[in-house]
């Protein structure tokens, strides 16, 4: 139960939705994360995964982003991801943003060049800069659905 | 933190801090970001002096030297003060702020070190809702994960001088 709104669960779409300009502005941008030039949604669907499994958010952890599967993800991937270091289908496309992501969580100023680079290398400087306003939404909205205690909405459990 | 910007500016950026920085190679997303800013900054219920208290204590955590020296021009004027500002730090509970800035950093300490630990902490849960309204909470929650998210873009790219002097710039509108 979300100890903000008491009574019951409560998804976060339901809880920012006692904020409805802000929930729009917030939604607003992050859709256009999915179409932004220089990145593919599977990679951005990864590194949202990944970062929701280092936060325990449950509701950020059911949610599947429908840009990803149409351009080819898989469960069977989704379910290996924990290993992206060791399996070797993760790309080495994926295994740099999936590195980023990790540190941009824990500690971004532990991001040393070689990490950088490997990802800018990869993504060109539009692509590298819509990853990190990614991990930005990502990192600051796992850690808001945690404390706000926010439920898997219902559509993502179905 | 890399002393060299890993990402330069576009050519025809300009000089503002947020327009004319590495943003700028994604103008589609710098514009939603600008509108998302100045809802949350200017169309929102909670005062200015609250989301600005989070945002230093965000932008001294993350350590973003940006962050770390912008003053947004309407709480100056709610009066958050340089003497209050200097308070915002990891004494602050033995400081003369008063117990609504205090609580609002005590929140914001737990977002950024460690969400996970407010399921343990009632009390904090309870004086958040006894002070601040349903509403409240979430544009501050919200507030922190913009604040933190773009700070940590910020150490990211890298290439901040190690100071800079304080700055009062208008507030996002």
């Amino acid at each position: 139960m979300s100890w903000v709104l008491g009574a019951g669960e409560h998804s976060f779409a339901e809880l920012m939705a006692v904020r409805p300009n802000l929930a729009a502005g917030v939604a607003a941008f992050s859709d256009l994360l999915w179409c932004a030039p220089g990145i593919d949604p599977v990679t951005l669907e990864l590194c949202r995964l990944r970062v929701a499994q280092l936060h325990g958010a449950r509701a950020a952890l059911a949610e599947r982003r429908p840009e990803a599967f149409a351009a080819g993800l898989t469960e069977e991937r989704i379910a290996r991801l924990a290993d992206y270091g060791r399996d070797p289908g993760f790309s080495a496309r994926e295994r740099a943003c999936l590195e980023l992501s990790e540190l941009f969580v824990m500690d971004p100023s532990a991001i040393d060049d070689a990490c950088f680079v490997a990802v800018r290398d990869a993504l060109g400087e539009p692509g590298t800069v819509a990853l990190l306003e990614a991990l930005a939404v990502f990192d600051g909205f796992s850690r808001a659905q945690v404390m706000l205690d926010a439920s898997p909405a219902a559509e993502a459990l179905a | 933190m890399s002393s060299l910007a890993r990402i330069q500016p576009p050519a025809d950026a300009g000089d503002d801090p947020v327009n004319g920085s590495a943003l700028g190679h994604q103008p589609a997303l710098l514009a939603a970001f600008n509108r998302l800013y100045a809802t949350l900054w200017s169309h929102g219920e909670l005062d200015h002096s609250a989301k600005e208290i989070a945002r230093l204590r965000n932008a001294r955590i993350t350590n973003c030297v940006f962050c770390r020296n912008a003053r947004f021009s309407q709480a100056r004027e709610e009066g958050l003060t340089e003497d209050k500002v200097d308070f915002i730090t990891d004494a602050f509970e033995e400081s003369p702020l008063d117990e609504r800035a205090k609580l609002i950093i005590r929140y914001a300490d737990v977002f950024l070190k460690d969400p996970r630990s407010l399921a343990a902490k009632p009390e904090l849960r309870e004086q958040m809702q006894s002070v601040f309204t349903p509403a409240q909470i979430v544009e501050l929650t919200a507030a922190l994960a913009l604040f933190m998210g773009f700070s940590k873009i910020a150490v990211s790219v890298g290439g901040m001088p190690d100071s800079m002097p304080t700055m009062i710039v208008p507030t996002p509108a």
